[in-house]
């Protein structure tokens, strides 16, 4: 059980920054997500608390220890990859019982350990086999069973469903959430994926090109997302963004005008707003342009605006059909409505 | 599912098929014609008179009763003792690959995991240096060898050889690595393991059919090598190779060829042993590495 504090992490290879200041208390047992677009330097984040990278300035501390020039092998952690990273010759026990071994724990201790964490991640009719013999998920239900054998102090998982096919993903990300839970160990997950952000954790770290954008719960990063970035990552659609102008209250760009916005605020601003909070109305509303899409998605229909120079898309009802080119309204109340610089690319106010 | 080399054509077939044979003739037939020549006589093996006598042996028949004799198995194992160089050999070889290989695996871990610009121009001299021929290597060494008194033994000879097959087997054993997972290392490290019971425990158990392979090339340089040996070594710590060219030269004696021809047999034997053991780590350690022969 450990508490896992960074504190004004840097990395820097030369002139490169791969990751800008990185500032963290990660509480006893929290399930911890880093999400960001690959090279935004969440794996090299996850690295360095694992002691696989060298920090380059500030501090890492485990409870109370400062673990900067630790081994891997001494910081009391263990890892999940993207790739599995088992060990070819051995079979799926003698890969569990590796750490094990390993750390000198007394033999007779090891067939318990090994079992019980075979059993965790159901893999008893497979302990034989090695890992060329097993399908993808099955792999990585041994990499975590070998995780979980010791149980260490700090779980870090890199990517560990990415290499997985859709179907197993949900699977094996439930089978996740369960075991953290049951075991309560503090852990990092990094992840591209914000779905899997969402579902797993307690709370998520948005990055990107280095830096932190957001930390919060994902509810909190969903509904009030801290700048264009995170607004424009999170979601599935991601959130609608239109440039424009404000003055007095009133956003307005090509096919959109919004009224009730806050006065205090004006000039150049992005206005953002969730596909699933506008509606289609007939009459006069916010927006009134030209269709350019209309996609089926199954449990509902998407229908896509160009407005001033970017898509904007709102869901209805799965019946809903329009031709592409008709002009088709709909409403976007201020109160849905999220302002950002657009120049700094910062939240401004909650319409 | 059928197999597809039945389902070609006739024509196809038999061009294939006689492709291989003709092949494995001119393969294996100089083998094959030196093996069984050995067992006769200079006068039949060499015969001017009808190249058919090599099969048949009547010159070997006249002189010793059978058409097969052992006289020049006798003749360069125990009276030229032609085991001192076989020994000899032993020696060389076995210091040679385990020097090679112990170095080899661990400079190659060394230079694919560094991941340091350095590592290619380290690996690019070793190349320059592996091209070069072996004999403009040795003729350098000769004058401080005789200065120190070290010229003549067979340490010394392990030495030039492990430094010229050097660049090799870090070139290949480097590529093997290569193709070895990083996560691999890092598991066992996370694990618990240190950088070298990583090496050791996660990365070696994977890496034996590279071994294996470069291991038999660096047998194969050291048990082949003329150059260095004949140079390098006294009359008394002489290999085969250098023995079996010596016993060649001296044409002047009856008989004493046959030397040379059952010596270059027994040589062989050994070569086919290892490999026939070795086949399957051989093969897979050929097909999985980067560096193909």
């Amino acid at each position: 059980m450990a508490r896992l504090r960074l504190k004004n992490v840097n990395k820097r290879w030369g002139s490169f920054v791969g990751v800008d200041n990185f500032d963290l208390d990660i509480a006893d047992q929290e399930f911890l997500v880093l999400l960001g677009p690959s090279g935004c330097g969440k794996s090299t984040t996850m690295r360095m608390i694992a002691g696989l990278e060298d920090v380059t300035e500030g501090e890492i501390l485990f409870d109370d220890t400062v673990v900067n020039d630790m081994d891997p092998k001494d910081r009391d952690i263990s890892m999940v990859f993207q790739s599995y990273g088992l060990y070819p010759n051995l079979s799926v026990y003698e890969n569990i019982r590796f750490p094990l071994r390993v750390r000198k724990i007394p033999k007779e201790k090891h067939d318990e350990m090994v079992m019980e964490a075979v059993r965790m991640t159901e893999l008893e009719d497979y302990i034989h086999r090695r890992p060329a013999e097993l399908s993808g998920g099955q792999r990585q239900r041994v990499a975590l069973g070998r995780a979980i054998v010791r149980r260490p102090n700090i779980f870090l998982m890199d990517e560990p469903l990415s290499n997985l096919d859709a179907k197993l993903r949900v699977s094996t990300r439930a089978q996740i959430k369960n075991l953290q839970s049951k075991l309560k160990i503090t852990t990092v997950y990094v992840t591209h994926d914000q779905i899997e952000a969402m579902t797993l954790a307690d709370r998520v770290v948005v990055m990107n090109a280095g830096k932190i954008q957001q930390v919060g719960t994902p509810t909190d990063i969903y509904d009030n997302p801290a700048n264009v970035f995170v607004a424009s990552f999170i979601g599935s659609p991601a959130m609608n963004l239109v440039q424009g102008t404000l003055e007095n209250g009133v956003f307005e760009a090509e096919g959109i005008r919004v009224e009730g916005l806050p006065l205090a605020v004006s000039g150049n601003v992005t206005l953002g707003f969730r596909a699933e909070d506008a509606e289609i109305v007939e009459g006069p509303a916010q927006i009134s342009s030209p269709v350019y899409s209309i996609e089926l998605l199954g449990e509902a229909s998407m229908i896509t605006w160009r407005l001033a120079g970017s898509l904007v898309s709102i869901k209805t009802h799965k019946e809903y059909r329009a031709d592409i080119g008709a002009v088709v309204n709909a409403a976007v109340p201020a109160s849905i409505c999220h302002l950002f610089d657009t120049a700094s690319g910062e939240r401004i106010a909650h319409g | 599912m059928s197999n597809p080399a039945e389902t070609k054509p006739l024509p196809i077939k038999v061009i294939t098929i006689s492709v291989v044979l003709i092949w494995l003739f001119l393969a294996a037939f100089p083998f094959l014609w030196t093996m069984w020549g050995s067992f006769k006589v200079e006068g039949d093996f060499f015969s001017r008179a009808n190249w058919f006598n090599a099969i048949t042996g009547p010159v070997t028949e006249r002189q010793h009763g059978s058409p097969f004799t052992l006289a020049g198995y006798e003749g360069a194992w125990i009276e030229q003792e032609f085991w001192k160089a076989v020994i000899n050999t032993a020696i060389v070889t076995v210091f040679v690959v385990i020097i090679s290989l112990t170095l080899g695996t661990l400079g190659g871990y060394a230079l694919a995991r560094s991941g340091f610009k350095y590592t290619f121009w380290l690996l690019m001299a070793a190349l320059v240096f592996r091209a070069m021929p072996h004999v403009t290597l040795v003729s350098g060494y000769l004058l401080p060898f005789f200065q120190l008194n070290i010229w003549g033994y067979l340490p010394t000879t392990i030495i030039v050889l492990v430094a010229i097959n050097q660049p090799f087997t870090l070139w290949m054993l480097h590529s093997f690595f290569l193709s070895i997972p990083k996560d691999l290392d890092e598991a066992a490290m996370v694990d618990g393991c240190t950088r070298f019971q990583a090496f050791r425990l996660a990365i070696i158990p994977v890496m034996w059919p590279g071994v294996i392979t470069t291991g038999l090339f660096s047998f194969l340089l050291a048990y082949n090598d003329f150059t260095v040996t004949s140079m390098l070594l006294s009359q008394e710590n002489q290999t085969m190779i250098p023995q079996i060219n010596a016993f060649l030269g001296s044409t002047q004696e009856e008989g004493k060829v046959m030397y040379a021809v059952a010596a270059v047999v027994s040589a062989i034997i050994p070569l086919f042993v290892l490999i026939l053991f070795f086949q399957r780590q051989i093969v897979s350690g050929l097909t999985a590495g980067a560096v193909k022969g």
